[in-house]
């Protein structure tokens, strides 16, 4: 019998690569995707002083009801916060500055209403000063130099052709991952000086969304991230992500809703008979 | 004949506001609030001020109103009179509107669109709501039954609004907060920092 021919020998070694590579591929997906229900971390562990989040905005409803999720924000905890805004979208930005300009106010209207003597609040009592301490280095962290408004392109525009829309989608997906990567430095080439600005320019510690179609291309690029581990994304923890399902939606899920409902750490639903959809969907009540 | 917000507030015992959405207007809304039997309703229930929010139905809410305020005119009830006011747009949102419902113990008729529902909720304010039953594969009518069955708010019904104007009289008692109470005893269910805080590690 006569030697099978050298392209044989090729097809079934690249089979065989094929092969290895989806398994690879597979147990990897396998780990980084989320568990069944999510876990809370032991309490012993030290929460972060810094961190940066990225809070994926959509068209008008979408835009609302984020904000009015994001109603009780408090920037001593989330230090530095991303939003993603899709191209042409201005209501969103416009959304985003506002709100941020409300959290400013906010916080004057509470400095302001405090008893002078209690502003400096936390200094050492007595012995139990120490701990004390941790929490007392908490302060806001807002203005401009706190937030950034990161725009991506639109994956699909109305009436774009379906045919069109793998590329437009992919052009979304490569401008996904600087947004993820780094907030822009507040003066270009310099390094961070703080543990905040740190933050800032490190991946996201929680990515929330509730369901514009940018967020299903923003999640696969954080799960790209965490598949090749980059920058640590995976072995850090980092860029948890949170799915809240639109308050609208009563007894079925959005599509977005169902492409990542496996995939995201934590899917919250707002009304009672779409709990456990997926085996996932936590309800929460009314969140908005 | 525009209803002067600015000085309105003095003379407006009892508002009904409706709103119908801005980039598509529920017109069906609008020949329902002005149809006779609403009026009637509205004027049974003590409003003086019935106030129109029509969006790019300029033509059909002048038209409808033209005849509503004429046959007030022709029947004038023992209660007192009924003004019947509009407007397209509003670009600082609907806060003055709901307001003034608030101050004057009266109503508000909204579309089922959730961000209607969602602002108008914000001021403890009475809230009728109306899906709009031509729309194919909408969610307005399970949102608006399921906030219904909360007590959150009244489900009208567009072919005839009476009975919900009228109930609403009494649901200001029943009404159940909103949005749920998040925290304290009274505490209900989690809220969304809560869990952004519980997902960071960040424990009370």
């Amino acid at each position: 019998m006569a030697p099978p021919p050298a392209s044989l020998w090729a097809l079934s070694f690249f089979l065989a690569l094929l092969v290895t590579l989806f398994v690879a591929a597979t147990l990897r997906l396998l780990s980084i995707l989320p568990h069944v229900r999510f876990q809370p971390k032991p309490l012993c562990k030290q929460p972060p002083v810094a961190t940066r989040i990225l809070i994926i905005l959509g068209s008008g409803g979408h835009t609302h009801e984020m904000f009015y999720l994001l109603r009780d924000l408090d920037t001593s905890k989330y230090t530095h916060r991303t939003y993603v805004v899709s191209s042409g979208d201005a209501f969103s930005a416009q959304r985003a500055v506002e709100f941020e300009q409300a959290l400013e106010q906010r916080e004057t209207v509470k400095f302001e209403s405090k008893e002078p003597e209690s502003r400096n609040p936390d200094v050492f009592l007595n012995g139990t000063g120490i701990e004390k301490q941790q929490h007392a280095v908490r302060t806001p962290h807002l203005g401009p130099e706190n937030y950034n408004i990161a725009i991506v392109p639109r994956a699909r525009k109305i009436h774009q052709s379906l045919f069109t829309t793998p590329f437009t989608s992919l052009h979304t997906l490569l401008s996904s991952f600087p947004v993820l990567l780094s907030s822009p430095p507040l003066l270009p080439d310099q390094l961070p000086q703080t543990p905040y600005e740190a933050a800032a320019r490190d991946l996201p510690d929680l990515v929330i969304t509730n369901g514009p179609a940018t967020a299903v291309i923003l999640v696969l690029a954080s799960l790209i991230l965490k598949f090749f581990n980059i920058r640590g994304a995976q072995s850090r923890g980092k860029m948890k992500s949170v799915y809240v399902e639109s308050f609208a939606r009563v007894k079925t899920l959005s599509l977005s809703g169902r492409l990542l409902v496996r995939v995201v750490d934590r899917f919250l639903v707002q009304w009672e008979e779409l709990e456990g959809k997926a085996g996932r969907a936590e309800y929460c009540g009314i969140l908005v | 004949m525009e209803v002067n917000l600015a000085t309105g507030g003095k003379s407006i015992a009892k508002a009904c506001f409706v709103t119908t959405g801005a980039t598509a207007p529920f017109e069906a809304l609008i020949e329902s609030v002005l149809h006779p039997s609403s009026i009637e309703a509205l004027q049974n229930a003590g409003y003086t001020h019935l106030l129109v929010q029509y969006g790019a139905a300029k033509k059909l809410f002048d038209d409808r109103a033209k005849i509503a305020r004429q046959s007030l005119l022709e029947h004038p009830l023992k209660t007192e009179h009924l003004e019947i006011g509009g407007f397209d747009f509003s670009l600082d949102g609907l806060k003055e509107q709901f307001q003034l419902v608030q101050c004057s113990n009266g109503v508000v008729i909204s579309h089922a669109g959730s961000g209607s529902i969602l602002a108008a909720l914000r001021y403890q304010v009475p809230l009728i709501v109306v899906p709009n039953t031509l729309l194919l594969d909408n969610h307005q009518d399970e949102l608006a039954n399921a906030m219904a069955k909360s007590n959150y708010l009244l489900r009208g019904d567009v072919k005839n609004l009476a009975p919900a104007i009228l109930e609403a009289e009494n649901f200001k008692q029943k009404m159940a907060q909103f949005p749920p109470i998040t925290s304290g005893k009274h505490r209900e269910t989690k809220s969304f920092a809560g869990i952004m805080d519980e997902m960071l590690g960040f424990v009370e």
